[in-house]
């Protein structure tokens, strides 16, 4: 055996030095492998044996909780069984991982029932003084520790800790600011939109089209004054309110939709066209006719279609002189008007038109001579 | 005395099972558990209950497919009521479509529950 491991050395020491370099390097990935492999085990063994854990205690903590739900007197007191079982996940949420288990657990059964057993976790979840966990969490440095805080917050509907979350309203991380604008219009309906007043940042599309699918969610529909919301600096605001002025039919806000026509952004005054088309406003057409040419492209196809829902006989002359307009959409507009328009009216109109133009001529003739 | 009715309840969330179990005891009734549809089917089979409880969405055999098993299958008329959560709108229809007898949105509340289990085993 010694001669084998002798005759080794003395081949590896005489051999050439690309040889040596091979089979250091061969020798230095099996080392390599060997502990990855050691470590790979430990780590798979750890996760198993967490999640073994976890899957104890989350079936006792159901236990746990069915029990103090059916241990009740149905005089809505607790009694010495429910704070026996109080006290005891109280203990229990000291410890991050316990109290990520029966937080899950609440939240499980808490998704599902409605009616006085939700009420009855809910107040499990404050007696357990789990509340406090999660407000906790509001201070942390880490934003995904704080975005997680709020988000249980969220779902456990817990109105206390309000003040504490919209100072994040501005965070840097749009992710903490989505969780707080979810907290405050989840929990708070309507006046939760109260944060539009203070947000720097801009409201995302898919912020703004989730945030309008939980307010549509609710039985009550009073939406409060948008005007502040729609003279708002950060024009992510102002496309929100303009969406809810279509949505929630706000007609009181027409003379503050009309000023936004002349408003820097684009996109405001594109929408603007849209909402004011939605809300037949009759006092954009003019406006917007006589500055038909300095608008931009996306404006003007904006206003053809409002004019396919909103014209009067006055426009006719204006929609047909587009009728071969460069931009195609805006010429299927005009067409789709004339189409829709009465043959006799549109004739009417037009011998009108001419009349009007030929007077006009002759009046010039008569000057000129 | 009169055995108590059975009612087989199709359920993936333990937390939730548990407690329609509890609660479904409670009135007199003798719940049989199952946290897939596969295992649903197996104690429907073996046991001919006289109500099933089942979610849409399950593991292995969905809710649609249990209904469909006990209707088409099995030939059995008892009454199914089906739970489903928001935005499985389509999916209720289906199981009517099935044969579901109701259905309940999720969240629920477990004694809207009760009464309209004793409305249709009465």
């Amino acid at each position: 055996m010694e001669d084998f491991y002798h005759i080794i050395v003395n081949l590896f020491f005489n051999a050439p030095v690309f040889i040596k370099i091979t089979v250091l390097l061969i020798i230095g990935f099996i080392l390599a492998i060997t502990v990855l492999i050691i470590y790979l085990k430990h780590i798979r063994r750890r996760l198993r044996n967490k999640e073994r854990i976890q899957a104890t205690y989350r079936k006792k903590y159901e236990s746990e909780l069915i029990s103090y739900l059916y241990s009740g007197d149905g005089d809505g007191k607790i009694n010495s069984e429910q704070q026996g079982i109080i006290n005891y996940l109280k203990k229990c949420s000291h410890n991050p991982l316990k109290r990520k288990i029966l937080v899950s657990t609440l939240l499980k059964l808490r998704n599902e029932i409605s009616g006085e057993v939700a009420d009855a976790i809910q107040n499990l979840y404050y007696q357990i003084g789990l509340e406090n966990h999660a407000a906790k969490k509001l201070k942390n440095k880490k934003w995904n520790k704080i975005a997680k805080g709020i988000l249980e917050l969220t779902q456990f509907e817990i109105k206390e800790v309000h003040d504490e979350i919209i100072l994040h309203i501005n965070h840097p991380r749009g992710e903490v600011r989505k969780e707080v604008q979810m907290y405050l219009v989840k929990i708070f309906y309507f006046d939760g939109l109260e944060f539009l007043n203070v947000i720097e940042h801009y409201l995302s599309e898919w912020d703004q089209i989730q945030l309008i699918e939980t307010l549509q969610k609710f039985e009550n529909q009073q939406i409060p004054d948008i005007n502040p919301w729609l003279k708002s600096t950060n024009d992510s605001v102002v496309l929100f309110a303009i969406k809810l002025a279509k949505i929630y039919n706000q007609s009181e806000s027409k003379d503050i939709l009309l000023g936004l026509l002349d408003h820097d952004n684009i996109l405001v005054r594109v929408n603007t066209i849209d909402v004011l088309n939605n809300l037949y406003v009759t006092e954009a057409v003019p406006i917007l006719k006589e500055n038909f040419s300095k608008l931009s492209i996306e404006e003007q196809i904006a206003f053809f279609s409002m004019l396919e829902n909103i014209h009067h006989n006055n426009d006719i002359k204006f929609i047909f002189e587009n009728i071969n307009n460069k931009n195609f959409e805006i010429k299927v507009s005009a067409n789709n008007i004339m189409k829709a328009l009465n043959i006799e009216k549109l004739n009417a109109v037009m011998i009108e038109a001419f009349e009007s133009e030929t007077s006009e001529s002759s009046d010039f003739i008569t000057i000129a001579s | 005395m009169i055995p108590a009715k059975k009612i087989v309840l199709a359920e993936d969330n333990s937390i939730l099972s548990l407690l329609l179990k509890f609660k479904l005891e409670k009135e007199g009734y003798k719940i049989l558990v199952a946290e897939n549809g596969k295992r649903a089917i197996e104690l429907i089979e073996e046991n001919n209950p006289e109500l099933i409880l089942t979610d849409v969405m399950m593991p292995f055999v969905s809710g649609l497919e249990v209904i469909s098993h006990v209707r088409n299958k099995l030939n059995l008329l008892i009454p199914i009521i089906v739970f489903s959560s928001a935005g499985q709108e389509e999916m209720v229809l289906t199981a009517f479509n099935l044969g579901a007898t109701d259905f309940m949105s999720k969240p629920f509340s477990p004694n809207e529950l009760i009464i309209r289990i004793k409305r249709l085993l009465n």
